[in-house]
């Protein structure tokens, strides 16, 4: 396998875009091209998960590479929805590890905000269990809720921790001029004050407002290519040095210990093998926060902490800024945003950031082993990467 | 009429399987319908559970309850609940009955209530 090298990187704001889909799409590409000074690629990918569904639109990938005056390069659009982006970046690293490309470009968009949080709840429903688990109005938000309360009940995780991810995401979004949230929020004002229950009422208990991500839009994108063309690029050098996946049972409750999420360890495994790293080597993290309880088990699952012991960690500081491993500087999708199918392009713009020392106030210090998990379905097809500065 | 839902059982290994799978789990039996039909069972242990009040657009009312039940045999499944105060591990009792309804379908689930 040849080295593969993010050589340029570009995003837009995650927040309500007003444009068509293809042309959010496009633009952080653009960007990521002039990051890199490149004008032509050999390959597009392009991950989305509502095209079809939200936004009325098939075969993104031909109108994105037409809109960026690129063809005749090859496109498609990768779905594997809300693990879209990762594995878009994955199919990526595949084609220039392999030797078929020199350049890939990979650009993740979604439009979820031309519907109501209703019916955009209801399309990433879509992706649960048809017969036993969509029939009976299961939403990703129930499930996360029902999975919250094994680990309660298992490990004493309680309301106050997971309002504690939401605050330290909500901080660190404001470090993060792309942040869907810039909205302070304090233990007092979400769980403790008089106000508390007006401010953050129940959506599916024991799970509040403040538990779930936003609905947003929003496209990243990242460029690969081969180490001859790095080689000439005037950036600071980033390598994507490992890759993995994962899945898992499509009906959660059908898994042998339903507080395990299996595939999220498998995933970081094979990332972390591959790269010739464990998890303790990882400067910055950025995992997928949909919900407040996943970012404290995915915190486990990949090896950062003890089964159960997530929550300890981050009673003391450990994943906040300045702490051992800080997670999701960019305020994650808690506050970031969660434009599905871009997610993962979204969690790799940051951590290339992190590593080339550009994320000025929410910058890791010295951070030179970055790593993403970007978690699909809930949690039954999870793909992971792994980053490293070379100098 | 007795509603029920089924599981399906590997002819080749007796291995269960809900919701219904095109390969055994176990032995990996590939043999064209491969599985009989068992109906599962309508009693079992509450193992979590969740009053969702955001619902797709085609439900009329504000909330429903899921959970997640273990059943006697072992096979777990998430169903509706209609039960006051729900706790986990308690022992409830379901019945077959119209989940959701989407335009002109009808959807049946497990519909589960306390045990008596
Ligand atoms: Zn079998």
């Amino acid at each position: 396998m040849r080295e593969v090298y993010v050589i340029g990187i570009g995003i837009t704001s995650f927040s309500r875009l007003e444009y068509p889909l293809s042309e959010i799409a496009a633009y952080p590409a653009m960007m990521a091209m002039r990051d890199c000074g490149i004008e032509k690629v050999d390959h597009l990918y392009v991950a989305n998960m509502g095209a079809s569904r939200v936004s009325g639109q098939t075969a993104l990938a031909s109108a994105v590479v037409d809109t960026l005056s690129l063809t005749p390069a090859g496109a498609e659009a990768i779905e594997n929805g809300p693990a879209s982006g990762a594995s878009a970046i994955k199919q990526g690293f595949m084609a220039v590890a392999s030797g078929l490309h020199d350049v890939v470009l990979v650009t993740g968009a979604e439009r979820m905000r031309e519907v109501n949080n209703l019916e955009a709840t209801d399309f990433v429903a879509t992706l649960t269990h048809p017969i036993a688990e969509y029939i009976y109005g299961t939403t990703l938000p129930s499930l996360a809720a029902m999975f919250t309360r094994l680990y309660m009940d298992k490990y004493g995780v309680t309301s106050r921790h997971l309002a504690m991810v939401a605050v330290k995401n909500h901080d660190n979004a404001m470090n993060n001029p792309f942040a869907h949230l810039h909205q302070p929020i304090t233990l007092e004002g979400i769980l403790d004050g008089p106000e508390a229950l007006t401010n953050n009422p129940f959506v599916s208990d024991p799970l509040r407002f403040f538990d779930f991500c936003p609905v947003s839009d929003g496209a990243a994108c990242v460029i690969l290519a081969s180490k001859e063309v790095a080689d000439k690029v005037k950036r600071p050098r980033v390598r994507l040095a490992g890759v993995g996946q994962a899945t898992d049972t499509h009906a959660v409750h059908e898994r042998e210990e339903p507080t395990d999420l299996l595939a999220v360890r498998r995933a970081a495994e094979q990332a972390m093998k591959m790269a010739g790293i464990k998890p303790s080597d990882v400067d910055v993290a950025e995992l997928h926060d949909a919900f407040t309880i996943l970012e404290i088990v995915e915190s486990e699952e990949v090896g950062f902490f003890k089964k159960g012991e997530g929550h300890l960690a981050l009673e003391k500081g450990e994943t906040r800024m300045g702490g051992k491993i800080p997670i999701n500087p960019s305020g994650g999708l808690k506050a970031k945003g969660h434009p599905v199918g871009a997610t993962g392009l979204g969690q790799a713009h940051e951590i290339v950031t992190q590593l080339r020392g550009e994320a000025k106030k929410r910058q890791v210090k010295d951070a030179k082993i970055g790593f993403t998990c970007n978690f699909g379905g809930f949690g039954n097809n999870v793909v992971c990467l792994t980053f490293m500065r070379e100098d | 009429m007795n509603l029920e839902i089924y599981a399906y059982k590997c002819r080749k290994c007796g291995q269960l399987h809900y919701p219904y799978r095109m390969m055994c789990k176990k032995c990996h039996n590939n043999e064209h319908n491969a599985f009989d039909p068992v109906p599962l069972p309508h009693k079992g242990k509450l193992l979590t559970f969740t009053r969702l009040q955001t619902l797709a657009a085609d439900f009329s009312v504000p909330d429903i309850q899921l959970g997640i039940v273990e059943l006697e045999n072992g096979i777990r499944m998430l169903g509706q609940l209609q039960i006051a105060k729900p706790k986990s591990g308690m022992a409830v009792t379901g019945s077959v009955g119209v989940v959701r309804q989407m335009g002109y379908n009808t959807y049946h689930g497990m519909i589960f209530h306390e045990a008596k």
